[in-house]
């Protein structure tokens, strides 16, 4: 299997005239994407690629089954494109804008969770599951030069290091079952320990790559997800962002905002936190391939 | 390394506003603030001094708190005494910022200091309030933790009156003065939301003599994603822009940063001597990480917006790299391009070394970028001497090995 995009998964595109998401979407088709529908309001009966464009979330759903919507709505229109995809009951939002607002992106992931959606990004790059299908612009204009179908799961908070993880593993004879680039921003959809514990339950994911940033809680909740044993399978994490215990902070002006940092917000805090709770934690890519080699070989055989 | 680092990456600087822009965004909003106005000169402290009648504060117009203790917060009883605190606060430094401006307002008949905030932390908006204001909130969460209460807000339903009122309660404050101070604080989450800010923080938040509550301190940052629906706030991020502190190469990045519109634009000096030109994200964090590991010395970082976008910016920051006193060598290190033309990336990189004349013989660039436009990347600088484009197998970390080695190089001839 492989987790949230699946074979056969059918995609809706909400902002599908713009011109990436044209673009996604013709690279998506060709990938072997399962794009049902497009919705541009005031734009309904036009065709992307051959896909059918609707007005609205609401008439696309009565015309098409629809798994997933990928956004590509400017920043400013994410929450109400988002607030429109959770009344049409659609069953996964991913959102690709990048400079959502705080209060916009904070709404609209307490709505998802509310609703029980679950919402990928914002600022995400896409989910794809090799040789199955994709969303978003996850992969390029060919994606199988660097995501090989296989068995490791891979979750970042960098896009751009989700291609350079599934490269470096696949120049080592390694696949991917699937791989989430979950957004770097402070507040997302879905955490990183909700994507372990996705790859948790798929049977096709052997171990879990993790790429960390320093801020945000989602290493201590997946170091929580460890310890508690809900999480079993092999997780590799590369943690970036040292550099910055070298540099002065940056310029306070208030002193709330010390007061809501977590003191384990650190790169090095965060190494020692998942080393602690059991993952295997790596300087560089280029110690991966050789780890995720062990890793997958007690994965199949636990 | 300026900006906010809670999320990881540089996250996008939050918008301080100065104490009179953030007062009267308040005072329009209906909330009692003291009467004031912002001063240029001494004279002018003293004119306001004058109408204003009565004792005054005199601040000076920087984006930071602890003005206080820096000597930029000062009581005034008269029109020379405020000419005169004026005159020494205009031109002083402030935690590094000159004093271009003060405000001054009229001085309030404090009769308690509290606290009040709204925020946001990792799960989402937060609350937080304390009987004691007028002092660091650090400070007293750390002697009397028990005395700091907050709350996670829910965005889809706001704050209450009655949950705020509850938090005061918490807090230690009881009677009449606790429904007033949560029918406050609710309305305050109310301009905290449709303002699109992400700090306001009320300190001292001042009961008068009369059991008035009044914002005596005040310190707001601004969403700058949200500036293009918050027109109000246009002047407000220029004016915070002009007080950065910046070296002039990190300050012509934000003037074009700042005009040209698109996806964002950032350099950042360090004091080593690699040029970084990179994306800003994961792979430039990696980057980073990996330079100091391997010995070598950033001298800078950089956000560059994706190529699609105007090339203006891009361009700025190329040429803030090039032109830092410092810089011996130029990694361009990206991760495979998934979106990102290395055409683009390559094609401006040779205008501004082709327009500044530099010999890369004595220059070292390594550039590692994979993906679209490779071929014509490539073709664009087959043969020079000194480029190392790497091949196709290469990784990250060769990228990193190779600058830092050629750079070492560098120094050595320009020493010897």
């Amino acid at each position: 299997m492989s987790i949230l995009v699946h074979a056969g998964t059918r995609i809706l595109v909400q902002g599908i005239t713009g011109s990436q998401a044209a673009v996604d979407t013709q690279r998506g088709l060709r990938y072997g994407a399962r794009i049902v529908a497009g919705v541009t309001p005031g734009r309904g009966g036009e065709t992307v690629h051959g896909v059918p464009v609707y007005d609205t979330v609401a008439e696309a759903s009565r015309s098409h089954a629809i798994d997933a919507t990928i956004l590509y709505t400017p920043p400013l229109a994410v929450r109400d494109a988002g607030e429109e995809a959770i009344d049409a009951g659609v069953p996964l939002i991913v959102v690709t804008a990048e400079g959502v607002p705080v209060h916009d992106a904070t709404s609209l992931i307490a709505s998802a969770r509310r609703a029980g959606i679950p919402l990928v990004g914002c600022n995400t790059n896409g989910i794809i599951s090799p040789g199955r299908s994709r969303i978003g612009a996850i992969g390029g204009e060919d994606p199988g030069e660097i995501y090989a179908a296989g068995r490791i799961g891979i979750c970042s908070r960098s896009g751009g290091m989700s291609a350079e993880l599934a490269r470096t593993l696949k120049f080592a004879g390694h696949g991917v079952s699937t791989c989430v680039s979950m957004g770097g921003d402070r507040h997302t959809g879905l955490g990183m320990a909700d994507y372990a514990l996705l790859f948790e339950q798929d049977v096709d994911t052997d171990a879990v790559v993790v790429f960390c940033e320093p801020g945000t809680r989602n290493e201590r909740d997946l170091a929580d997800a460890l310890r508690a044993g809900r999480v079993t399978k092999p997780v590799i994490a590369l943690v970036a962002g040292m550099f910055q215990e070298h540099y002065p902070p940056g310029q306070a002006f208030g002193h709330a905002a010390a007061l809501a940092r977590d003191a384990a917000d650190t790169a090095s805090a965060k190494i020692a936190m998942l080393r602690e709770a059991g993952a295997i934690v790596v300087q560089t890519l280029d110690e991966i391939p050789a780890l995720v080699t062990a890793a997958g070989m007690r994965g199949r055989t636990a | 390394v300026h900006g906010r680092r809670c999320g990881g990456r540089d996250a996008a600087i939050v918008i301080p506003l100065l104490e009179d822009d953030a007062k009267a965004w308040l005072r329009d909003a209906g909330f009692t603030v003291p009467a004031g106005a912002t001063a240029s000169t001494a004279a002018d402290a003293a004119r306001i001094t004058e109408a204003l009648g009565g004792d005054v504060v005199v601040k000076a117009l920087v984006p930071m708190g602890r003005r206080g203790k820096a000597g930029a917060v000062v009581r005034a009883a008269s029109a020379t005494d405020a000419a005169h605190a004026a005159s020494r606060m205009l031109g002083m430094s402030v935690g590094g910022l000159e004093v271009r401006e003060v405000y001054v307002e009229a001085a309030v008949a404090i009769a308690r200091e509290l606290y009040a905030a709204l925020l946001f932390d990792d799960d989402g908006p937060r609350v937080v309030v304390c009987a004691e204001g007028g002092v660091d909130i650090e400070v007293t969460a750390r002697t009397t933790p028990t005395s700091v209460v907050g709350a996670p807000i829910d965005p889809l339903r706001g704050l209450a009156a009655w949950q705020a009122i509850d938090l005061w309660r918490r807090a230690g404050i009881h009677g009449p003065i606790a429904r007033n101070l949560g029918d406050l604080t609710a309305r305050l989450y109310q301009c905290f939301a449709d303002g699109d800010a992400e700090l306001l923080e009320i300190n001292p938040l001042a009961v008068d003599a009369e059991g008035n509550v009044v914002i005596v301190g005040a310190m707001t940052g601004i969403d700058p994603a949200a500036l293009g629906r918050q027109l109000r706030w246009r002047d407000a991020a220029a004016r915070a822009r002009r007080l950065q502190r910046l070296s002039p190469r990190e300050r012509r990045v934000a003037d074009v940063d700042a005009e040209v519109p698109g996806p964002e634009a950032r350099y950042i000096e360090l004091d080593g001597d690699i040029g970084l030109l990179v994306g800003g994200g994961g792979a430039g964090l990696y980057q980073q990480d990996r330079l100091r590991a391997w010995g070598g010395r950033p001298a800078n970082h950089s956000v560059t917006p994706p190529t699609g976008s105007d090339r203006r910016k891009l361009r700025a920051v190329i040429e803030a790299i090039l032109e830092h006193p410092g810089v011996l060598g130029l990694l361009v290190g990206f991760n495979y391009a998934q979106m990102a033309r290395a055409d683009v990336r390559v094609t401006t990189l040779m205008d501004v070394v082709e327009a500044k004349g530099i010999d890369t013989r004595r220059f070292p660039i390594v550039i590692r970028m994979l993906g679209a436009g490779e071929a014509d990347a490539r073709a664009r600088v087959a043969g020079i001497a000194g480029i190392h484009y790497l091949p196709r197998d290469a990784s990250l970390e060769d990228a990193v090995r190779l600058v830092v080695e050629l750079v070492a190089r560098a120094r050595e001839s320009r020493g010897a």
